[in-house]
């Protein structure tokens, strides 16, 4: 079969799984026992506010009667779709959700970058390492590591973490350590981590244009403040990783084409890098792109302990008011990621195993 | 039915008659009552637990469930729900009655037999009220391990019934599940996982005997009981509520600090220290692990069952059917499972609901619904193997009908996966579970319930202190349970199928991630 079509394919059942999805926060968020008209005004709102106010958020028609469920249904979802997420309710009251989501975003991205790479640092070599050296106490060492460190829950890494980071603690040196860094809260330095220049300066049409500078000591406060939290964040992929690539690389070790390169003499360094390492590879996808959607879990407990201003912490907190406009708008896009990731990781796959056929993929 | 038809088959095969076990045993009952003898007396010493337990987690269960009848029904019509509430009220106040009389009942190895608690006659002066006048923490000891050991040797037992069984009254020489078994006896890492499994259970079952303290006397109402306590001061015995002795028994770091294998200074033993509020550290955890266990427990058995029955109609009917449910799957688990589970944990807080099991039952049903997808994924793959071989195709061309080809034919084949991502996926909900009390704020396990994850965010504070343990401690119990569920999974996948190792889903149904 074709990609294209395939894709096409694929991207048609997204629709109702989606739709599974959104529905599901909707019935939660809105037919749910809470009284948000009474969370936004409190106890002592006159008839009248509150009249007004659920006429605003949309629950009654002007003339006093109710909404219909299906009516408030299909205005969240078009609303949605069309990428008008309205304003929040509590939160901060009247700000866009979509600036609200975007000043937010940038803390929530770089966490989850850098754990993602901390853990595919430190994943994937220390599984090929585990599984070239099987069953000596270096492997021991190595993948009883990973299996606790997969067995740690992360907010309670989180809170270890911060301890023993945070001042009084063992290893407080870290906020010294070559950059003056906090463990907890955001930073000024990772919005300022680039600089724009204006190559084009003066020349016509193009002068919009900027080219971004590193600014290279906010940019190693901002890595260097992320490594704690992002590497517990990691922290449960990190094992996956170990114990599935150390499992690949015994199983593609003992098969056939590795002793026949064997054979040949090929050498050692060339039959780790061309056939078991790549076809190590393979079992690791899931883990990899199943990695994105711890994060979007784990970011909210992450967030919460190391005081990061991000995403997860504000969907919290939205819970918690309930701000409905925004928390669905958070859910949306977490859906739409989720689903994306799905689609492109059936596709990688392809891509990577060319045994692995278009229609395997689709069961 | 053609059920018949089969077995005739099978007996001419291999020449067994088909005799009930329960006339195999009449026919040489001694290795069987031998067995069943010390089983009896094993269970009989420690029956008021076991009764007490088993009644008051029907009886949750049984409002859990007939709350979702009302809700249901409440929308159909008012007197239902009404008539299914009464129902409910009249059943449970039975149930709580009789689960009250069980706890009544005398046990063994309980804290009026070997007491723990009680005072010195002066300031070196000898212990009253402890057992045979033993220090607290050494009678403390003493019956913690006893009822370890007790409970070791239940478990033994009861495997030894399934040797017994094997020896005397099995008519095969040798059934597939011998070689499962002596794979288990040379894997020492799943012996460790049902090690860590038999350990747990020992503490959701025996929590309120196994602590040095119990959790509604220290935690839920400290202030309705009394403590007698030798006053260095004024060289009396003196005595003062369990709540006002807590309060000066803080764990706070620096000066205030009751540390793990310490007392305090009511002669109190506490063997993981004190929380921040006084409280006692390994009575609270004991208290977390029964609701874990059991708020769990529901998950898991739920998830698996719907996973079960869905896993083998995809796989029988395939197609569209199949395809409904792959959707459905991907929709459940769209949105990421912690959020879904803050979502539904916020929203119903402060809900009747939520208040089932201390907030447990409608978590339990969250994980139960978040779960089975990732299950169901799993064991997809053997199930569509197993739907394709003859003798499915033959008992179909048999005429059995679907359900009996499930449940004969298909089932026996994938239970044993089923079982592997099931205790790998446990691990999940337990993080997830004490993550959601962790983060407080009505989501998780009420307060003043204890739970795992409210004692970590109670030691948040102090982790850098001298009451390093609150956090350290509390986590290390949810740490210690995951790597044991895993191991046991990893133990029962070689013991399966010692080819396979790691295959794709796994780490998908294990993934911690809260």
């Amino acid at each position: 079969m074709n990609r294209l079509l395939y894709l096409g394919k694929r991207l048609l059942l997204a629709v109702p799984v989606f739709l599974f999805g959104i529905t599901m926060s909707f019935l939660i968020m809105y037919r749910g026992p809470i009284d948000p008209v009474l969370n936004i005004l409190g106890q002592d709102a006159t008839p009248a506010d509150v009249r007004q106010l659920k006429i605003a958020l949309g629950i009654i028609y002007p003339d006093g009667t109710p909404v219909p469920l299906w009516s408030q249904y299909f205005k969240v979802v078009t609303d949605l779709v069309t990428l008008d997420f309205g304003q929040s309710w509590i939160i901060q009251r009247g700000t866009a959700v979509t600036d609200l989501i975007l000043n937010r975003m940038p803390a929530t991205l770089w966490l989850g970058f850098w754990s993602v790479v901390i853990a595919l640092a430190f994943g994937i070599p220390g599984g090929l390492y585990a599984g070239l050296r099987a069953n000596t106490w270096r492997d021991y060492i190595t993948s009883g590591g990973g299996i606790i460190w997969r067995a740690m829950p992360n907010f309670w890494l989180a809170v270890m973490f911060v301890g023993v980071l945070s001042a009084g603690g063992a290893l407080s040196f870290y906020q010294d350590l070559l950059i003056q860094t906090d463990v907890i809260g955001t930073p000024d330095a990772l919005g300022n981590m680039f600089g724009s220049a204006h190559v084009f300066a003066g020349v016509p049409l193009l002068e919009a244009l900027w080219i971004p500078i590193p600014n290279l000591e906010n940019l190693a406060i901002a890595v260097k403040w992320i490594f704690p939290a992002a590497l517990v964040l990691g922290s449960a992929s990190m094992g996956n990783e170990i114990r599935i690539g150390r499992t690949a690389v015994l199983e593609s070790i003992n098969s056939k084409y590795v002793q026949t390169a064997k054979a040949k003499g090929v050498s050692g360094r060339r039959i780790v890098t061309k056939h078991v390492g790549r076809n190590a590879l393979i079992p690791l996808l899931p883990v990899i792109m199943g990695e994105f959607y711890l994060l979007i879990g784990g970011s909210v407990l992450v967030e919460k302990v190391f005081s990061i201003r991000g995403l997860g912490n504000m969907f919290f907190r939205g819970m918690l008011g309930p701000d409905i406009p925004l928390v669905m708008a958070l859910v949306f896009l977490f859906i739409v990621v989720n689903i994306t990731l799905n689609i492109s990781q059936d596709i990688l796959y392809t891509f990577i195993d060319p045994r692995i056929t278009l229609e395997d993929t689709e069961r | 039915m053609s059920d018949t038809d089969t077995t005739t088959t099978r007996d001419e095969l291999t020449g067994y008659e088909n005799i009930p076990v329960r006339t195999r045993i009449a026919e040489a009952p001694r290795p069987f009552l031998e067995w069943a003898t010390v089983l009896i007396v094993l269970i009989a010493v420690e029956f008021g637990t076991y009764a007490s337990l088993t009644i008051a987690t029907v009886e949750r269960a049984f409002v859990g469930v007939t709350a979702l009848f009302d809700i249901l029904l409440g929308f159909i019509s008012e007197g239902a729900a009404e008539a299914v509430v009464d129902l409910q009220q009249g059943v449970s106040k039975f149930l709580v009655g009789v689960a009250d009389a069980a706890a009544a009942l005398p046990t063994l190895l309980s804290r009026e037999v070997i007491p723990n608690q009680g005072h010195k006659l002066g300031p070196n002066g000898p212990w009253q009220g402890t057992f045979m006048g033993l220090e607290p923490a050494v009678a403390w000891g003493l019956r913690f391990t006893l009822l370890v050991v007790y409970a070791l040797f239940l478990s033994y037992w009861v495997f030894r019934g399934w040797q017994v069984y094997r020896e005397h009254y099995r008519q095969a020489d040798w059934t597939p599940t011998d070689d499962m078994v002596g794979r288990l006896r040379g894997h020492r890492w799943g012996q460790f996982g049902i090690l860590v499994l038999v350990l747990y259970l020992t503490m959701a079952v025996f929590g309120p005997a196994l602590g040095p303290t119990t959790v509604e006397q220290n935690i839920q109402s400290s202030y309705s009981y009394e403590i007698e306590y030798y006053n260095g001061e004024t060289g009396e015995v003196e005595s003062i509520p369990v709540g006002d002795a807590n309060f000066n028994s803080k764990s706070k770091g620096g000066g205030e600090n009751v540390g793990p294998m310490s007392y305090d200074n009511y002669g109190r033993f506490h063997p993981f220290g004190t929380l921040n509020n006084g409280r006692d550290l390994f009575t609270f955890l004991m208290g977390g692990a029964r609701i874990t266990l059991i708020v769990s427990g529901m998950a898991i058995g739920l998830a698996t069952l719907i996973a079960a029955v869905l896993s083998m109609i995809s796989a029988y009917y395939a197609g569209t059917i199949d395809l409904t449910v792959l959707t459905v799957a991907d929709g459940v688990v769209s949105v990421p499972r912690l959020l879904l589970l803050i979502m539904v944990s916020a929203v119903f807080a402060n809900h009747w609901l939520g208040g089932i099991i201390d907030g447990g039952f409608i978590l339990a049903m969250v994980f139960a619904f978040t779960t089975w997808p990732f299950l169901w994924r799993a064991v997809r793959g053997p199930a569509l193997q197993v739907a394709q071989e003859e003798w499915v195709d033959a008992a179909r061309s048999f005429g059995q009908r679907p359900r009996t080809i499930m449940h004969k034919h298909m089932l026996p084949y994938i239970v044993g996966y089923l079982l592997v991502y099931a205790s790998m996926s446990t691990g999940g909900i337990i993080i997830g579970l004490s993550a959601l009390s962790f983060l407080g704020n009505g989501l998780g396990i009420n307060p003043p319930t204890p739970a795992w994850g409210r004692a970590v965010s109670l030691g948040q504070d102090y982790v850098s202190t001298a009451s390093w343990h609150i956090s350290l401690i509390s986590g290390l119990m949810i740490v210690l349970l995951v790597t044991g569920l895993n191991a046991f999974g990893d133990g029962i996948r070689d013991a399966i199928d010692p080819e396979t190792e790691g295959t794709e889903g796994e780490e998908a149904a294990a993934g911690g991630g809260a």
